[in-house]
């Protein structure tokens, strides 16, 4: 049986994956002062949550977004179907990483006035930011996916029959035959999310000439690495290969900031690989 | 008569493919293998050809692990001497070569005898026509399918010539044809047959050719009588899941049974008119028109009644298609008018009153190819999800359906059982289904009897009949003319033409 897991890639690192952060857990209870810890643990857990909350607003969003423009573009006037196509055009313009940005800027505005303060309302707000500008990738694909079995007997096959266009699209389409696809997508979605909050909590921490900051935003994975412990963590990478003899005091004294990459870096790796079995093994 | 039994089993991973105890080849005779589609004959026939990829599909033949059984000499001299003509002529062409080119591939420069099987394939054909076909590369696709399906039997004959040639009477061969009529008409086909006998009376070589028509029996009795004798129809039928057997198929019940087809008149017909299309139409800016007579001298408008059948012929390629999927609104005509079930259609007439009044409910349509038609990742079940019916189908009148074209006792897992996982045959009989369940006024079924073999044949027709006698009207259109032309009234039969 786990022999047989492991020959599949993704099954594979997912358990590297799950192990590599077990035992940096382990090592960190034992070795990482207790403050650093739970800043370490919470930045995880919130980094991780608000990725898992982007995954469920991307699907949600894409779904409704390619029905509409399904439903638009079949219909007689053309006008929603233009204007839709029109808006998901302009939010494709923006560079992710700049729509993200100011999104957080909002959202930072919006806890500093007060006006949220609980993390069930801030969560999904910092999710939907990034999920405004992952999830259009993702309505092309489910739009592909309609238009290739359209161009099948498939599709017209089924409707002639007079199954419904909305069970055709819904369940034949995207859930039979597409779910693969979405999957290994919602991976690379996730994979993209954490990047995506990383480097936008990267950039907010070190400094925008604005009054948001990282202090009324949850603590992320990238606003952990911003911190200036962290920074001396990483920079003494530097200096260890330089200095062999180090190398043994870098997982002790240098462990949150060394801790917090190899979170980033290890659990992007894992997941591109995860999501790349996950195709090789379906052939998509 | 030397026959030469095999027993082949194949197996993907852990899942055995087919399992044939009895695949037979008589040595220097033709052999007419049937079977419905999917069911094994050609990974069977590849199999003994030599054709299975070892690193791919585990395979033994006659109990002798894949890669002993190549190393065979008979194997090898089988494969030196012979020619596979595969069922899909676009994947067997190499499109980066022209097709003058692969025509001269290896062994089959040897062959003089070109330019005289081109001329005998392609008939009507002057040499600069057929010199038109040659000059070109397979893709994209500018041969039709017919065209370069006579090009793999141009192929396949020259390689015979080379036998002829160079082999005595001893040396063994194996042509196998898979499907070599697929695309072609029935005049192509019996050109292609004239073609192999006359070959095959100058020096006996061992053929098998793989078919769903079984026309061609008629055409063996009509034409090549002296031959009967060295020709030997047998059929692969499912024996349990994928174990099949091979077993003689009598020539006489398919010619008796059909003698007895009964004509589409003797049924209850009535003058309530379900379809009026008129003679003609334009579609994709072509003009196409309808006639009651094969020499296209007798327009008349399209008119099915209640309970009648009507069949509609033309060479393939000509638009019996189109006519189907413009009738139910699916193609877009820029002329064209009708009347069905008492409504007025147009081509002004917007695509959603298909949708909301016909699809379905008034009218109905099996496409072609059920591999395409069918959502291959659902569930037998789950295929009939969806449909407007009257009442609900529940489990026990679904199964009471599935029986009327499948075997033995419809269970849970055959329920729950992916489309992908049926043979052709099986997804085929349940395309018609699928659509025959429906309580529609008029149901136009594209090619119903493809890939089915002639007990499925036997049990389609019955079902459409007793349709066709509750008052359904249809529309037929199939290149199964030989049964269509006892089962439909002559009147009824419309031709289709472009003008």
């Amino acid at each position: 049986m786990i022999k047989q897991l492991l020959l599949k890639k993704d099954l594979r690192w997912i358990l590297i994956w799950l192990l590599g952060i077990i035992v940096a857990a382990v090592w960190n209870i034992l070795f990482l002062n207790k403050p650093a810890l739970r800043q370490v643990t919470a930045g995880f857990i919130d980094t991780f949550a608000i990725a898992l909350l982007v995954v469920v607003f991307t699907l949600l969003l894409a779904w409704c977004v390619t029905l509409a423009l399904h439903s638009f573009e079949m219909s007689k006037n053309k006008a929603p179907y233009l204007l839709l196509t029109f808006l998901l055009n302009l939010i494709r313009s923006i560079p992710q990483i700049v729509g993200i940005l100011f999104g957080y800027v909002a959202v930072g505005v919006l806890i500093q006035t007060g006006a949220v303060r609980s993390h069930a309302v801030i969560f999904p707000l910092l999710a939907f930011c990034v999920s405004l500008f992952v999830f259009i990738e993702f309505v092309d694909l489910m739009r592909e996916r309609i238009a290739h079995y359209q161009k099948l007997d498939f599709y017209n096959a089924m409707r002639v029959c007079g199954i419904s266009e909305g069970r055709v699209i819904n369940f034949d389409i995207l859930w039979k035959n597409s779910r693969i696809h979405i999957l290994n997508k919602l991976i690379s979605v996730f994979g993209a999310a954490i990047f995506l909050q990383c480097s936008v909590d990267f950039i907010i921490s070190v400094g925008l000439s604005t009054d948001v900051n990282a202090v009324t935003l949850p603590a992320t994975m990238g606003s952990l690495l911003a911190k200036i412990d962290s920074k001396q963590d990483i920079l003494s990478i530097g200096y260890a290969l330089t200095h062999p003899e180090y190398i043994g005091s870098l997982f002790f004294e240098h462990l949150f900031g060394i801790t917090v990459a190899f979170l980033i870096v290890f659990s992007l790796m894992s997941i591109y690989h995860i999501a790349n079995g996950y195709a090789e093994r379906h052939r998509l | 008569m030397t026959l030469e039994r095999f027993s082949v089993r194949v197996k993907a991973g852990q899942r055995t493919v087919v399992s044939a105890a009895n695949y037979g080849v008589f040595q220097d005779e033709v052999t007419f293998l049937f079977g419905e589609s999917g069911i094994g004959k050609s990974m069977v026939s590849k199999a003994v050809y030599g054709l299975l990829d070892p690193d791919e599909l585990s395979a033994t033949v006659n109990d002798k692990p894949y890669t002993v059984y190549l190393d065979d000499a008979e194997v090898k001299e089988i494969k030196k001497n012979s020619f596979f003509v595969f069922q899909e002529p676009s994947s067997h062409l190499n499109s980066l070569l022209k097709i003058s080119d692969q025509l001269n591939e290896g062994s089959l420069r040897l062959s003089k005898d070109e330019a005289a099987i081109m001329e005998r394939l392609w008939q009507d054909a002057d040499v600069a026509a057929i010199r038109r076909i040659l000059d070109v590369f397979p893709k994209p696709y500018r041969p039709s399918g017919g065209e370069k399906q006579r090009v793999l039997l141009a192929m396949a004959f020259k390689k015979i010539d080379v036998l002829m040639r160079t082999t005595g009477a001893g040396g063994r061969s194996f042509f196998v044809f898979d499907e070599p009529t697929g695309s072609l008409d029935n005049r192509y086909r019996n050109l292609f047959l004239g073609l192999l006998f006359e070959k095959y009376a100058k020096r006996p070589f061992t053929v098998m050719i793989i078919t769903h028509d079984y026309s061609i029996i008629s055409e063996l009795y009509a034409n090549y009588r002296p031959l009967l004798p060295r020709i030997h129809l047998q059929e692969l039928r499912r024996k349990e899941g994928a174990e099949v057997e091979v077993v003689d198929f009598s020539a006489q019940d398919y010619l008796s049974w059909l003698g007895e087809a009964p004509a589409g008149s003797s049924f209850g017909v009535s003058e309530t008119p379900v379809l009026n299309f008129g003679a003609r139409f334009t579609v994709f800016g072509r003009n196409l028109c309808l006639y009651k007579d094969p020499a296209h001298t007798k327009e008349a408008d399209l008119e099915i009644n209640k309970g009648e059948m009507v069949y509609v012929k033309a060479p393939s390629g000509v638009g019996k298609t189109t006519l189907a999927k413009v009738i139910m609104g699916l193609y877009p005509a820029q002329k064209f008018g009708m009347t069905l079930c008492g409504l007025r259609l147009t081509e002004k007439t917007p695509k959603k009153i298909w949708s909301a009044k016909i699809w379905g409910k008034k009218a109905g349509m099996v496409f072609q190819h059920a591999d395409e038609s069918l959502n291959l990742a659902a569930s037998v079940k789950e295929t009939f999800d969806g449909l407007p019916l009257s009442e609900k189908l529940t489990l026990g009148r679904l199964s009471q359906v599935l029986s009327e074209l499948f075997d033995g006792k419809i269970t849970q897992a055959f329920l729950a059982k992916k489309v992908a996982m049926l043979s052709g045959g099986q997804k085929q009989r349940l395309n018609l289904l699928r659509t025959i369940v429906l309580a529609t006024d008029l149901l136009i079924l594209d090619e119903p009897l493809n890939g089915l073999d002639f007990l499925s044949v036997k049990k389609v027709l019955s079902i459409l009949d007793k349709k066709r006698s509750e008052g359904t009207a249809m529309l037929m259109i199939s290149h199964n003319e030989e049964i269509f032309d006892h089962f439909v009234d002559k009147e009824h039969v419309y031709y289709l033409a472009e003008v």
